[in-house]
């Protein structure tokens, strides 16, 4: 077994009340098993994933992660999403000077009934971050 | 602080993936070490009367419920909190069973995983504050703009169920357009019989006196939110008493002012003070000040000199009007419109004689226009040759690119009507889709289809077809070099927001679509209701749609307006929302620039915003776009979810 094989990495999730969480319940409603990695932060809309909490993510020990959101012109909130994409393609310009890959911290967007790509979604999170390594490790501390 | 953690076995759903044992063990190593206790199905009426009894005597500060998501139950175990005498925000849901149970197939991970999760609950719920519900008192009222089949259905049955209501319509009459078509799709049915019912009651019914009926009206201004707008209505003079005019039309008759009427495409006259069309309702005359002699300084008074009911009736002298009505909630039911059919290249509208659109065509049609229903052509003859052209401006990027749903309808109405009075008239059809929606509308499909003098042509682009005169005087249209002569062509233009929905739009701060027709909440499941609360939409303003399917709307607009008010129940406004500290709060407008409900308010005078709870949703996009941290998101705050995120990294 290889090590990047044994690495575990811890993932935080920021998932939308009313598309993803519930895309992640429909997940679970399907009863197929998907990688436990990513820990789950539920917020009503992911207009309110600030970036400071990703930060903090990372700094707290996260190797990665992600922010669902429902899909472009299904936000509950009509545009949080939108909001969402903005500060992510900002924040994501800003980590990369930090060492911390892109792929480390994705949005995707997974709706209520997309239980097959929430799984799908989660675990190609965790397989990249997997191959990437502990970030602690990637950044040289 | 002691805080309880109520771990659910959901039978052996949980049970069987997640060791409560070693939970258990785990919690002694959270802050403040939570008590837990198991219930078996803790949603089920014994589990909820057990967590409630256990509540009460433990008296927790805080309390983690790991059970299901709490997209299911949060609700269930608030109202618990509650009955155990707690703040029902007190408490934390951790979903272990869709989200860990059921797709974690290891039970070690799964227990692992689990208690990561309780760690960041307790982390989360140990700052989380009690909340309370607020509450508003609420004006009954409803202001419903527009009187037509939408407006008018709505406010009839609002008045129906005991409720004021303020129905302002900017015409002079009431019935929205279909008053001015003489027979309707799908049946045929006598447009003016079908409304009268609904008219006269509205005027004068049972309900009659809980209506008041603006017309020549128009909002001009609303202040205020969901439960106590104020709106300022601009009434034009009419010049006549709406109550006490008999409608004789004595006053009509020594009227010595002509103008062209534009309810009958300006192809009939009308006196300065005069019905708007034959059958109007209400059946009262009004005076256009521009046409009478007084305008240009003549001191005439023949129309008041004619009023057998004496002074009383006709008031010259009136102005316009400011009222002000305090309201509970709004509909908007201001229609729709015809495209322009002179934006369409080709098309000959506007330049060409004998060249109608689809509602000037309608009016040629009625027994209440400027031919009393007679088709004739510009030159008095009966037309030999009509070509009807569909879908002008219809699917089509270069104008709207939808499909008004209704046109293809009307145009086989055309074809019916036109063939019934004129058998050997030729009719052809240019048409880029054809549809016949729903039950009834095959009936004049086929009709159309299987008529011997009808010719059904299809076109690609709209540009493919161009609309002349021939030097003879008649029209020719020709498409992809095949010319046909026509006497007549009637145009079936998309259908359009009515006159002034911008407008509109803007003064009650609710957002309009691409196609300018005023924006759902969910274009699903609340295509009724606008994106602001408190303000509905109704019939045509909302998409192009039928009467049937106005009057549909109508009634759930008035579904929405009793569900969300009612008398004697005060309008809770839910806690969980944005709140500003106005003592950090900059002034500089950036969450109010991100609030998709108009929520956030500006206060000039102390220079900060602040948001009203009433409208606020509570998606927090306000929380992170302020730069000074000012906005707090009630149950979502910086604080909790990075204590969240705190436990769960632990």
């Amino acid at each position: 077994m290889t090590a990047e094989s044994c690495f575990e990495p811890k993932i935080i999730g920021f998932l939308c009340n009313w598309c993803s969480y519930a895309g992640a319940d429909k997940a679970g409603g399907m009863q197929v098993a998907y990688p436990p990695n990513v820990h789950i932060i539920r917020v009503m809309c992911s207009g309110r994933v600030d970036p400071q909490f990703i930060l903090s993510a990372f700094a707290k020990g996260a190797d990665g992660v992600v922010i669902l959101a429902c899909h472009p012109g299904e936000c509950h909130y009509k545009e949080g999403n939108c909001r969402a994409l903005q500060r992510h393609r900002m924040l994501v310009l800003l980590l990369e000077p930090f060492g911390i890959a892109a792929e480390r911290c994705r949005l995707d967007y997974v709706s209520a009934g997309e239980g097959a790509k929430y799984r799908r979604v989660i675990t190609e999170m965790v397989e990249s971050v997997r191959k990437l390594g502990p970030l602690a490790v990637a950044c040289g501390e | 602080m002691k805080i309880g953690i109520y771990f659910c076995n959901c039978g052996s759903s949980i049970a069987d993936k997640i060791s409560v044992e070693a939970v258990i063990e785990a919690s002694r190593t959270f802050p403040d070490q939570p008590y837990v206790t198991t219930v078996d199905f803790i949603c089920s009426e014994v589990g909820q009367a057990q967590f409630v009894a256990s509540l009460t005597t433990e008296q927790p500060d805080r309390v983690v419920v790991a059970a299901c998501s709490p997209r299911d139950h949060e609700a269930t175990f608030r109202r618990c909190l509650a009955q155990g005498g707690m703040n029902p925000y007190l408490l934390q849901m951790v979903n272990i069973r869709e989200q860990i149970a059921w797709v974690i197939e290891e039970p070690l991970r799964a227990t692992e995983k689990a208690i990561s999760a309780l760690r960041g609950a307790v982390y989360r719920v140990r700052l989380q504050e009690p909340l309370e519900k607020k509450q508003l008192e609420a004006s009954m009222a409803v202001l419903v703009i527009g009187a037509g089949p939408a407006g008018m259905k709505a406010a009839l049955s609002l008045a129906e169920a005991g409720r004021s209501v303020v129905l302002v319509e900017r015409s002079p009459f009431i019935g929205g357009l279909p008053v001015l078509f003489d027979e309707l799709f799908p049946t045929l049915e006598c447009a003016p019989c079908m409304l009268e019912p609904l008219m006269g009651e509205l005027l004068h019914g049972d309900y009659a006196e809980k209506i008041e009926l603006l017309t020549l009206a128009e909002l001009w201004r609303v202040t205020g939110y969901y439960g106590n707008f104020t709106a300022i209505i601009k009434k034009k003079p009419r010049h006549v008493d709406l109550h006490e005019c008999i409608g004789c039309g004595e006053c009509v008759e020594a009227c010595p002012a002509k103008t062209g009427n534009c309810f009958n495409n300006n192809a009939s006259e009308r006196k300065a003070v005069d019905f708007a069309f034959t059958g109007v309702l209400p059946n009262v005359p009004f005076l256009m000040e521009e046409v009478c002699l007084r305008s240009v300084g003549e001191d005439c008074r023949a129309c008041k000199d004619a009023c057998p009911l004496g002074e009383g009736v006709i008031d010259l002298a009136e102005a316009e009007v400011t009222l002000e009505r305090n309201i509970g909630s709004i509909i908007i039911a201001t229609g729709a419109g015809l495209y322009e059919a002179s934006q369409v290249t080709g098309m000959g509208m506007g330049a060409l004689p004998d060249v109608y659109d689809a509602l000037q065509f309608e009016r040629l049609l009625s027994s209440t226009g400027p031919t009393g229903g007679k088709i004739t052509t510009s030159s008095g003859s009966v037309p030999a040759r009509v070509a009807i052209i569909h879908c002008v401006g219809s699917l089509d990027k270069d104008h709207c690119s939808y499909c008004s749903g209704i046109c293809c309808q009307y145009a086989f109405k055309f074809n019916h009507a036109i063939s019934t009075k004129y058998p050997e008239t030729i009719i052809t059809h240019y048409y880029r889709e054809l549809i016949a929606p729903g039950k009834e509308a095959h009936f004049l499909l086929h009709g159309a289809l299987n008529r011997q003098n009808s010719i059904f042509t299809r076109y690609a682009r709209i540009g493919d077809i161009a609309v002349t005169r021939h030097g003879a005087g008649y029209l020719e249209v020709s498409l992809q070099g095949v010319t046909t002569a026509a006497d007549m062509v009637i145009l079936c233009p998309a259908l359009v927001p009515a006159q002034g929905t911008d407008k509109l739009a803007a003064l009650l701060d609710v957002t309009c679509d691409s196609a300018g027709f005023y924006g759902e909440l969910h274009s699903r499941m609340d295509a009724s209701r606008s994106t602001l609360k408190g303000i509905s939409l109704a019939g045509a303003c909302q998409e192009p749609m039928d009467i049937q399917k106005a009057i549909i709307e109508g009634m759930a607009a008035v579904g929405h307006t009793l569900a969300g008010l009612q008398p004697g129940r005060l309008i809770d406004i839910d806690p969980v929302t944005a709140e500003v500290e106005s003592k950090r709060c900059a002034g500089c407008h950036l969450c109010s620039s991100v609030c998709p409900y108009h929520a956030i308010s500006f206060d000039g005078e102390q220079h900060i915003s602040q948001v009203n709870g009433l409208l606020c949703r509570g998606c927090g996009t306000c929380v992170t776009a302020c730069p000074a941290g000012a906005i707090t998101g009630n149950h979502f705050s910086n604080a909790q979810i990075l204590a969240e995120l705190e436990g769960l990294l632990k």
